[in-house]
């Protein structure tokens, strides 16, 4: 057993993979960017539209932050709902 | 056409008189383009000369000459020239008129000819039409019946024809009948029978004479007409009986012949008496042979009497003659055989008195070889009895020495024996206390051999002791987790063999010895942090989206903490309840508390309870290990 475990030393691997208790928050910085990018291109497709087709109204640019920004939370949304869950990949699912 | 139309219009490019121009522009009306008339290549070269060179006077004689010629040549120029010929006559009406009529005037240069060809035509088209018709008619009576009927009646040869090709389809159809003509004989033509008429049965009227049947005749009479044919038969049977029979019976058979001859008196057959030799009654019956043929032969008119009774005293002294030669015979024979049965009984006598010496030498000379053969024998069984004799009486006395040897071997042996059993006796007396001492030291290395095992396995155990300690104690010192591979190979390599400790080393997770595991102190600061975390999830529903995730961080912020042993199953009194756990040190209650939370509080904490998960098992395997090192040094006493 000892020469084994002496052998199999290098063999366990440290994961990459974040604590436990670190899930929550990343996923929350993960939900926060995206939402940054997301409204803020649906924003900059807003102004464009809003310059080049509606005379500079101010609405696109708002119906544009609208879409980035709702984009972005159901992202969100669904990626919390997913992580709570057990994952399920592979797994037949018997529905009743 | 359009180049006639040009001609018509330009009547100055007319010719002058040629009469078989319009049949050459009829033949070159194809050419639409303005050519020049006289330089055109026509097709054929034989009649392009004749226009162009000849004048309108010598045409005629010119075509006719060479119609001739060309009548000799290869069929497509003649064709040519006919046409050229018949143009003038037939052309016109596709051409339009382009003199006076000159052209029209020249004479056929041929009338006769055509009419012989007509008749030839006529007479060939009628043969192949009426050859063609009487093949049509002969296959279609193959086919048809009622044709059939009507050709072969009215058609000359038609029947001929049709029973030919009939012939032919049933050959081919049974070839084996081929042979067989199928036509009868009359149809072939073969001989014909004819009945002439006067043949057969013809009527006529009975006459009466003729049929009446009680009128005398041969037919009335069962006798008349038998009798002539009866008496050769009885002639021919005669004789042969005749011949067959004994001479002695010959005068009856002879007198049977007689019927025919009346008027010449017949010859005595011969009679013998004692005619018993064979030789004899050859002779006679030669003789009778004669007489009865002379007897039949009618016109014999009895000129052989005379030399027959000669002829018989004759033969009776002949007999005679023999008879008695046949006696003077008999008796000097008989007188032989009586000289020879003297001579043969005196033979016999002697014989039997040779044979009566012999016998009597024979007796003696056995005698004498029997008593010798006896005394021989009974000499040489007494010789034999002897030798027996002898040889018994050895072997018993052999026997009888054995004995007596063995007696006195067995009466050593016993000697030796209890010689023996005296002097071991007399030893184990003395030698017996050396042996109890040898016994008594035996013992005593054997009890100093089992205590060293002893204090061996006491070693033993000690050490594993102190292997268990020293793990204890590097798990407990270190600041940091740091793996302990070393110790627990130091702790199996002392444990060697020992199940126990091997089964208790396997449970453990090979992650814990290779990454190390926390303290206590680690833990608990571990826990703590995992704990703020937890509780801002504490109020997450089921399926929680980022609302609910919002809602759930602004709410657990107003949240009253609850401390100490607090009852519920709410997060917030479980994290107290585990909190407290920890403080007293009871870290496997702190990971059942942990391990009742449901949700994202569960998974927020899943990594903290591997960590507690782990550090128990490393401490259950220890203590089992502490528990069999104490449990082996209990078992040694």
């Amino acid at each position: 057993m000892s020469s084994e475990n002496s052998n199999t030393v290098a063999t366990v691997p440290r994961t990459s993979r974040p604590m436990s208790e670190a899930l929550l928050n990343e996923k929350w910085d993960r939900c926060l960017s995206s939402m940054l990018i997301r409204s803020g291109l649906g924003l900059s497709f807003g102004i464009v539209f809003s310059v080049l087709l509606f005379k500079r109204r101010a609405w696109p640019a708002t119906v544009g932050l609208g879409f980035g920004a709702g984009r972005a939370w159901e992202e969100c949304d669904t990626s919390f709902k997913r992580a709570a869950a057990p994952n399920k990949d592979g797994l037949r699912v018997i529905r009743p | 056409m359009l180049r006639a139309s040009i001609l018509r219009a330009r009547p100055a490019l007319r010719p002058i008189a040629p009469a078989a121009r319009p049949q050459w522009r009829a033949a070159q009306r194809f050419y639409a383009d303005d050519k020049k008339l006289s330089e055109t290549a026509i097709p054929n070269p034989a009649p392009t000369v004749t226009p162009s060179t000849s004048t309108a006077t010598n045409l005629t004689n010119g075509s006719t000459i060479r119609a001739s010629d060309i009548a000799n040549l290869p069929h497509e120029p003649k064709t040519t020239t006919t046409a050229s010929r018949t143009a003038p006559v037939i052309q016109p009406a596709t051409t339009p008129p382009t003199g006076p009529g000159s052209a029209s005037v020249a004479p056929d240069p041929q009338p006769p000819r055509p009419k012989k060809r007509r008749l030839r035509k006529f007479l060939l088209y009628s043969v192949l039409l009426s050859m063609l018709g009487y093949g049509g008619g002969v296959w279609y009576s193959l086919v048809s019946d009622n044709f059939h009927d009507f050709f072969t009646e009215y058609v000359p040869f038609g029947e001929d024809a049709v029973g030919y090709f009939e012939e032919r389809e049933f050959r081919r159809r049974f070839p084996g009948r081929a042979e067989q003509p199928r036509l009868y004989p009359q149809v072939t033509g073969e001989n014909k029978i004819t009945i002439p008429s006067k043949s057969g049965l013809t009527p006529r009227v009975a006459q009466e004479g003729d049929t009446d049947l009680s009128q005398k005749g041969s037919h009335m009479s069962a006798v008349a007409d038998n009798k002539p044919k009866q008496t050769p038969d009885a002639k021919k049977e005669k004789p042969s009986e005749s011949a067959t029979k004994a001479e002695p019976k010959k005068q009856a058979v002879a007198a049977a012949p007689p019927p025919s001859a009346k008027p010449i008196s017949q010859i005595d057959n011969l009679n013998v008496p004692a005619a018993s030799e064979p030789i004899v009654q050859d002779v006679v019956k030669l003789v009778n042979d004669l007489i009865t043929s002379i007897n039949a032969d009618a016109s014999h008119g009895n000129k052989y009497d005379s030399a027959f009774d000669k002829a018989k005293s004759d033969l009776g002294k002949v007999i005679s003659d023999i008879n008695l030669l046949k006696d003077g015979l008999n008796k000097s024979a008989e007188e032989k055989i009586k000289a020879a049965h003297g001579e043969f009984d005196n033979a016999a006598k002697e014989l039997v008195r040779r044979l009566e010496l012999q016998m009597q030498d024979q007796e003696t000379h056995w005698k004498e070889e029997y008593e010798n053969e006896r005394e021989r024998l009974s000499s040489t069984y007494k010789s034999k009895l002897q030798s027996e004799l002898d040889t018994a009486q050895q072997l018993y006395e052999q026997r009888l020495k054995n004995e007596l040897l063995e007696q006195s071997i067995a009466l050593e042996r016993h000697f030796t024996s209890s010689v023996r059993d005296r002097v071991e006796a007399e030893r184990d007396g003395r030698l017996g206390k050396l042996n109890q001492l040898s016994n008594s030291v035996k013992e005593l290395e054997r009890l100093t051999l089992e205590w060293n095992s002893v204090i061996d396995a006491n070693l033993k155990t000690q050490h594993l002791v102190v292997a268990v300690e020293a793990v204890k104690s590097a798990l407990e010192s270190q600041a940091t987790p740091k793996p302990f591979i070393t110790e627990l190979a130091a702790l199996k390599e002392i444990a060697a063999d020992d199940a126990v400790v091997s089964a208790a080393i396997a449970s453990i997770n090979p992650t814990a010895y290779q990454r190390g595991i926390p303290n206590a102190a680690q833990l608990i600061d571990r826990f703590r942090r995992v704990a703020g975390e937890v509780r801002k999830a504490a109020l997450l529903p089921e399926d929680a989206g980022v609302a609910s995730h919002l809602a759930s961080l602004a709410m657990s912020k107003v949240l009253f903490k609850k401390s100490g042993l607090a009852t519920g199953g709410d997060v917030e009194a479980v994290l107290a309840r585990t909190e407290i756990l920890l403080e007293e040190g009871d870290l496997d209650g702190a990971a059942r508390e942990m391990n009742g939370l449901q949700g994202w509080a569960k998974v927020l904490s899943k990594d903290w309870l591997g960590e507690c998960r782990r550090v128990l098992e490393v401490r259950q395997a220890l203590d089992v290990i502490a528990t069999e090192a104490r449990l082996q040094s209990l078992l040694l006493d």
